[in-house]
């Protein structure tokens, strides 16, 4: 075929592009999964009834799992787009952490003695990561699978940005349940569960998105 | 791309220009194999049809082809294999040709062909050399020419060979 006639044929009744399609495509992907996270958390789990009365810590760790969702999926946003540059979106992502990282640092350094070590790790740090690392499993699958319809340059960064993101969605289903209340077992744990999804996600990414 | 709004004739002139750009870009790539150029520009602009939603108005568009452009490039090049990159030196020509000589009857009369078209001096040394497989020495002596003209006429017989031949496909 003649390349002018294959531009004839594309061009034909293309029609106008859907705004923000990449968006659309990629949030309906992570909504899906944090519902699914968030019955699988109320069947399983069972939601901690004192949530309400948890007050600032609850709003602090809600902060910091939610800042890091919307950045999370401002970078898989750009991970999924051929030529969009990273850079401004990982620098968010790091400051989001490195914010928390300075709020954990303080009420560390502000605990009394002999304390330090209960706040770092609560009661739950042996479960806490992996629990949400499964919990994102549902919103991983979900994200990766819009992703391949899209045209990410790298599968590995785009992967990891799509497991970080459903990482933030499984912490945030995850905050129904457990009782921590120390923002330095915050962003140590649930930093890890996400961390966990993140390199699933790079690893299943090299492997699946492929355009 | 205001094209993405909607509007077929500047869509239809932008897939246009993304054609161009893409031609130049693979022809810089791939010096030696022109013929794949037409098809991977063709490749590259349905891509470009089919991820147009992945264009962010608030980048620069080259970047943004650019990408899918080295992408497909790079996917070309898997599927085909480097080497055959490296498959048109003069020697690869001369070599393959002679193979085909000593293995393939229809290659040998259409190699004949070729060769009656040869000086004849240079014919005899051809034939003498690399289809009897005699030395330079051994080929002088027959001819009555000094080894280093055989040899120069070996190789000139060879280069106009495969000039004859590369002409052809």
């Amino acid at each position: 075929m003649k390349t002018q006639e294959l531009i004839e044929l594309l061009a034909r009744r293309a029609g106008p592009v859907a705004s923000r399609a990449v968006q659309r495509r990629l949030a309906g992907a992570a909504l899906a999964g944090l519902v699914a996270a968030t019955v699988v958390v109320i069947a399983g789990l069972g939601v901690n009834l004192q949530i309400g009365a948890m007050g600032g810590p609850l709003i602090q760790k809600l902060a910091y799992v939610g800042a890091l969702v919307l950045a999370a999926g401002w970078l898989t946003d750009r991970a999924s787009r051929p030529g969009a540059p990273l850079g401004a979106a990982v620098a968010v992502v790091m400051g989001i952490v490195l914010t928390m990282a300075c709020v954990a640092f303080v009420t560390l350094l502000n605990a009394p003695a002999g304390q330090a070590g209960s706040l770092l790790l609560g009661s739950s740090w042996s479960t806490c990561p992996w629990r949400i690392a499964l919990l994102s499993a549902p919103a991983l699958a979900l994200l990766l699978w819009a992703i391949r319809t899209l045209a990410p340059p790298n599968g590995q960064v785009a992967g990891f940005a799509a497991g970080l993101l459903a990482g933030a969605v499984g912490a945030l289903a995850y905050s129904l349940y457990c009782t921590e209340t120390s923002p330095a077992f915050v962003l140590v744990w649930y930093s890890s569960g996400a961390l966990i999804s993140a390199f699933a996600g790079a690893a299943f990414g090299s492997r699946l998105l492929t355009w | 791309m205001r094209a993405q709004s909607g509007d077929e004739a500047a869509y239809r002139s932008a897939l246009a220009l993304a054609a161009a750009r893409l031609r130049g870009y693979f022809l810089r790539r791939m010096r030696t194999q022109p013929d794949d150029v037409e098809d991977l520009v063709q490749e590259t602009l349905l891509t470009i049809h089919l991820q147009r939603a992945t264009y962010d108005p608030a980048l620069p568009l080259t970047a943004w082809l650019h990408a899918i452009a080295r992408h497909k490039f790079i996917d070309f090049l898997r599927r085909h294999g480097r080497s055959t990159a490296l498959h048109d030196s003069i020697d690869d020509v001369n070599e393959t040709l002679l193979s085909l000589v000593e293995d393939d009857l229809t290659a040998r009369r259409d190699i004949g062909k070729l060769l009656d078209r040869l000086p004849a001096e240079q014919r005899q040394a051809i034939l003498d050399t690399k289809i009897e497989g005699l030395s330079v020495a051994e080929a002088a002596a027959r001819s009555g020419a000094s080894e280093s003209a055989v040899k120069v006429r070996v190789h000139r017989g060879l280069q106009r060979l495969a000039a004859w031949v590369r002409s052809e496909t």
